[in-house]
């Protein structure tokens, strides 16, 4: 298997320093090495989710107990969140943090995908959702501080806040 | 037809445990709770997020697994738990050992006008056994009353699926704050005094 980019690198880095003892994932070939860094860490419990909406559930009661919690996802997924995380985190306060892969765009191959991930960020923003991006104009030296004080402004915020993370070069 | 009604139900779950964390899904359930037993601390109301509570009480059962509390306790309708069916899954893979899953079956969307659900041909401790918890079936309030006190003494996720009658009782609107709401649970979570 190919070692994890430099920017896979920084993502893991600044979750590193987040020290999650709860891990969501959804499938994402983009976010394998996260996923497997994330998977073989001690003392943090990583499992993979079937729906964006269940894993908003669990992430919120995950909170709701105190425990430190972030989401693995994908972009092409965000259709599927809205409705939960509108209703339940944002309604009622609870903070959240999302680590997402932006599909679509400069380097990608599917041929389809972009349908809905070229549309994330208005739809996120429609749907009053707070996110940060990381892509190639954001140097790299900057993306593991930016995982860190996103997470960070979820809690001080008390809201769902994802980071929109370009791991495809664009 | 069934002998229970969904607030002779809640009844006997707030009853059975009083103190725990308890998820109370949207719509008439709520509503029957506050009317039954009041607004407490330890009852999160999920107002308007159908078929999340399974998911919600798996994440509070995994992060309250070394607390104070005995249980966690979630309860959802027939309705919503189609909805979220696939948190059955995950409840079954993680195995959170607090968990109880009770699902309240009238058949209906029982909070828009009873339109039927495929619970009626759906076999729902079939499923939640298929997926690795322990499923009770119950008809009547002294079957879910025995259900309840078993599942205290069970270490093992559990699913009680309760046949209620397809009546909701005419009760007012609940209309809290949902932050509101959070809070106070997270109050109760942490015991801490409610704000007053």
């Amino acid at each position: 298997m190919a070692e994890p980019d430099e920017r896979s690198r920084a993502v893991i880095a600044g979750l590193e320093k987040i020290d999650p003892q709860y891990v969501l994932h959804l499938p994402s070939s983009t976010l394998v090495h996260i996923i497997n860094h994330l998977a073989a860490r001690p003392n943090t419990l990583t499992f993979p989710i079937p729906r964006e909406e269940e894993g908003v559930g669990i992430l919120a009661g995950l909170e709701l107990a105190g425990a430190r919690a972030v989401a693995v996802i994908q972009d092409n997924g965000i259709g599927n969140l809205l409705t939960a995380l509108t209703t339940f985190p944002i309604a009622y306060h609870i903070p959240q943090f999302y680590v997402v892969s932006r599909r679509g765009g400069l380097g990608e191959y599917n041929s389809m995908i972009h349908a809905i991930c070229e549309k994330v960020e208005p739809i996120l923003d429609a749907a009053g959702v707070r996110y940060f991006t990381l892509d190639g104009r954001v140097p790299i030296a900057d993306w593991e501080s930016t995982i860190t004080r996103a997470y960070e402004y979820s809690r001080v915020t008390r809201r769902p806040v994802m980071v929109l993370c370009n791991l495809m070069g664009g | 037809m069934a002998g229970l009604t969904r607030t002779e139900a809640l009844r006997l779950i707030d009853a059975s445990f009083p103190r725990e964390p308890v998820i109370v899904n949207v719509g008439a359930a709520i509503r029957e709770m506050v009317a039954a037993v009041g607004v407490k601390s330890n009852h999160l109301h999920v107002l308007d997020s159908m078929g999340l509570p399974p998911a919600i009480g798996l994440g509070l059962s995994l992060g309250l697994a070394e607390s104070r509390f005995e249980k966690v306790v979630t309860i959802e309708g027939d309705g919503g738990l189609l909805m979220g069916l696939s948190a059955l899954s995950t409840i079954g893979m993680l195995r959170p050992e607090k968990l109880v899953l009770i699902v309240l079956d009238n058949g209906a969307y029982g909070s828009t006008g009873g339109q039927p659900t495929a619970a009626e041909t759906t076999d729902f401790s079939a499923i939640g056994r298929a997926c690795g918890i322990e499923a009770r079936d119950v008809e009547s309030g002294a079957g879910l009353r025995e259900a309840l006190e078993e599942a205290r003494s069970l270490h093992v996720p559990v699913l009680i699926r309760a046949r209620i009658g397809p009546e909701s009782a005419r009760t007012p609107y609940f209309l809290e704050d949902p932050a509101v709401l959070a809070d106070a649970f997270r109050r109760f979570l942490r015991g801490e005094a409610p704000v007053a």
